[in-house]
């Protein structure tokens, strides 16, 4: 601790500095003296400022999440756009998991127990990486559900209006679905369940309703009902419509408030998981390390960050599963 | 902060922003070296930070928060289930999720991030991001109210509205009784 190669200077601090590369020349070249403005390591302070920038970023988001949820005439129920509330609340007991494990890494560097300190990061990275595959996985059934944040991808329509239904005509009309719809017509009924077997019909009584222009008036939210209705309440966001039965079908769907919601959603939860994606790979760095005494200031302005990721999923949960 | 620099008592000046804890390993470092001003900045630097923080904390304490967490997040589900009293209110349940959440916050700020055992200068830097935050907020509130008083035609075309919803609903009634038909 009294390296006096960093001792201070009794008077005039510059001829003593000269004096002292003279006398001792330790690193070869003058010792300037450092005094912190607050008494924190500099790392940890640029970390709290890096913090500050981030939750006013969080918050213009969660702001703007805020206007368009309650400025918005019409807003899907969680149920309505295949989220699943329980599987939301299973990825916020994983963070919380990993924000405990990064703290007992942390105690663990600074008792100087490093190979524990390793364990303990090992399974905050693990459970980092568990959050991101949850998260990967709900993404992936939104991506079924027709659900995407970009226009030309995403196959939910706003109303069953005539603009909906120019769109399913559209997709039944496209060659390659023609062929698929022809190859589950010459189906014998004794290969498809009964389930399907009854689907088959209510998609061809579709087909003839759509493509067949002088029919007689048929309500278009019928159609859309069938192919994808709205979940109710507690199926966990399953439907049973003809895009869950045949899901090459890819029909277009309805949801009223369904595009706003999947911008505001991917934008949020895909910010958070970049910072998850940032956190597991400074973990990953540092899993390289020797975690002992030495490195207990690396290790907490990584769990400082990982903190924030946790604080910020901590009310992404409830706003987007629960409100 | 510049004049301090050229001081030849720090550890005077580091006094009252650190708390107590460290000061006295500061008073109890200077004696040893009178010279040695840096290496008392040192201390307060890394190991007195390490040295006053490890008292506090401890694996009884985290797990105490993680069994808090863990019951905060439950109460919170709790409104998504049928037995939640207030389902025809939503408003009731988004506040108590809000303050469950603020209270979810404030413990992993306070006990993970260390905060509650930090020196004054854990002011300095979240009280004005806290400012600049709710700011940032309460600036976004007028376009709440303001947001659909006016919209474009086109917008005005393809917004969807109550009714939508209620004739998607009666469209799956009918075809509930429909499917539930042919699966029996």
């Amino acid at each position: 601790m009294s390296a006096p190669a960093l001792s201070l200077p009794h008077g005039d601090g510059h001829d003593h500095a000269h004096g002292h590369e003279d006398g001792h020349g330790h690193h070869g070249h003058v010792t300037l003296q450092y005094q912190p403005g607050l008494p924190l390591s500099r790392g940890k302070l640029i970390m709290w400022l890096f913090l500050s920038t981030e939750i006013m970023f969080f918050a213009a988001l969660l702001g703007s999440y805020v206007v368009l949820r309650f400025g918005s005439p019409v807003w899907p129920l969680p149920h309505h756009v295949h989220l699943s509330e329980p599987i939301g609340a299973f990825n916020t007991f994983v963070l919380i998991c990993s924000s405990v494990t990064i703290v007992l890494a942390l105690e663990a560097a600074r008792a100087d127990k490093a190979p524990q300190a390793k364990l303990w990061m090992l399974l905050t990275l693990l459970l980092g990486t568990l959050f991101l595959g949850v998260k990967a996985y709900e993404y992936s059934a939104k991506f079924s559900h027709g659900i995407y944040p970009w226009s030309p991808r995403s196959r939910v329509f706003e109303k069953p209006d005539l603009y909906y239904g120019s769109a399913v005509r559209a997709r039944l009309g496209e060659p390659a679905i023609i062929d698929k719809l022809k190859e589950l017509d010459d189906t014998p009924a004794d290969e498809l369940t009964a389930e399907h077997v009854a689907a088959r019909g209510r998609l061809q009584q579709i087909r003839k309703l759509v493509t067949n222009p002088d029919q007689q008036p048929f309500d278009l939210a019928v159609i859309a009902d069938q192919v994808m209705p709205l979940p109710s309440a507690g199926s966990h966001g399953h439907s049973s419509g003809l895009n869950d039965a045949f899901p090459w079908l890819r029909l277009p769907a309805v949801i009223p408030g369904g595009n706003m919601w999947a911008s505001t959603y991917f934008l949020l939860t895909g910010f958070h998981a970049i910072h998850v994606g940032v956190g597991l790979l400074v973990f990953a760095i540092l899993l390289g390390y020797r975690l002992d005494h030495a490195r207990a200031g690396m290790i907490e302005n990584a769990g400082l960050y990982w903190h924030f990721v946790d604080l910020v999923w901590i009310f992404l949960f409830p706003l987007l599963y629960l409100f | 902060m510049s004049d301090h620099s050229h001081s030849t008592q720090p550890p005077a000046t580091h006094a009252p922003v650190t708390r107590p804890g460290e000061t006295t390993e500061v008073h109890g470092t200077v004696p040893h070296a009178h010279a040695a001003a840096a290496p008392a900045a040192h201390a307060a630097g890394h190991g007195g930070d390490h040295g006053g923080e490890h008292a506090h904390g401890g694996l009884g304490t985290y797990l105490m928060v993680f069994l808090a967490l863990c019951v905060l997040t439950t109460m919170s589900f709790f409104t998504y289930s049928s037995a939640w009293p207030w389902r025809d209110q939503p408003q009731v349940g988004w506040a108590f999720m809000m303050a469950v959440s603020c209270t979810k916050a404030m413990l992993v700020v306070l006990f993970f991030m260390h905060v509650l055992w930090e020196a004054n200068w854990k002011y300095v830097l979240t009280i004005p991001a806290a400012m600049m935050a709710v700011f940032l907020a309460l600036m976004l509130v007028p376009d709440v109210g303001m947001r659909t008083r006016m919209v474009a035609q086109e917008r005005a075309l393809y917004m969807p509205r109550q009714s939508d919803v209620r004739l998607m609903e009666r469209a799956a009634e009918a075809g509930n009784a429909e499917r539930g038909g042919e699966a029996h």
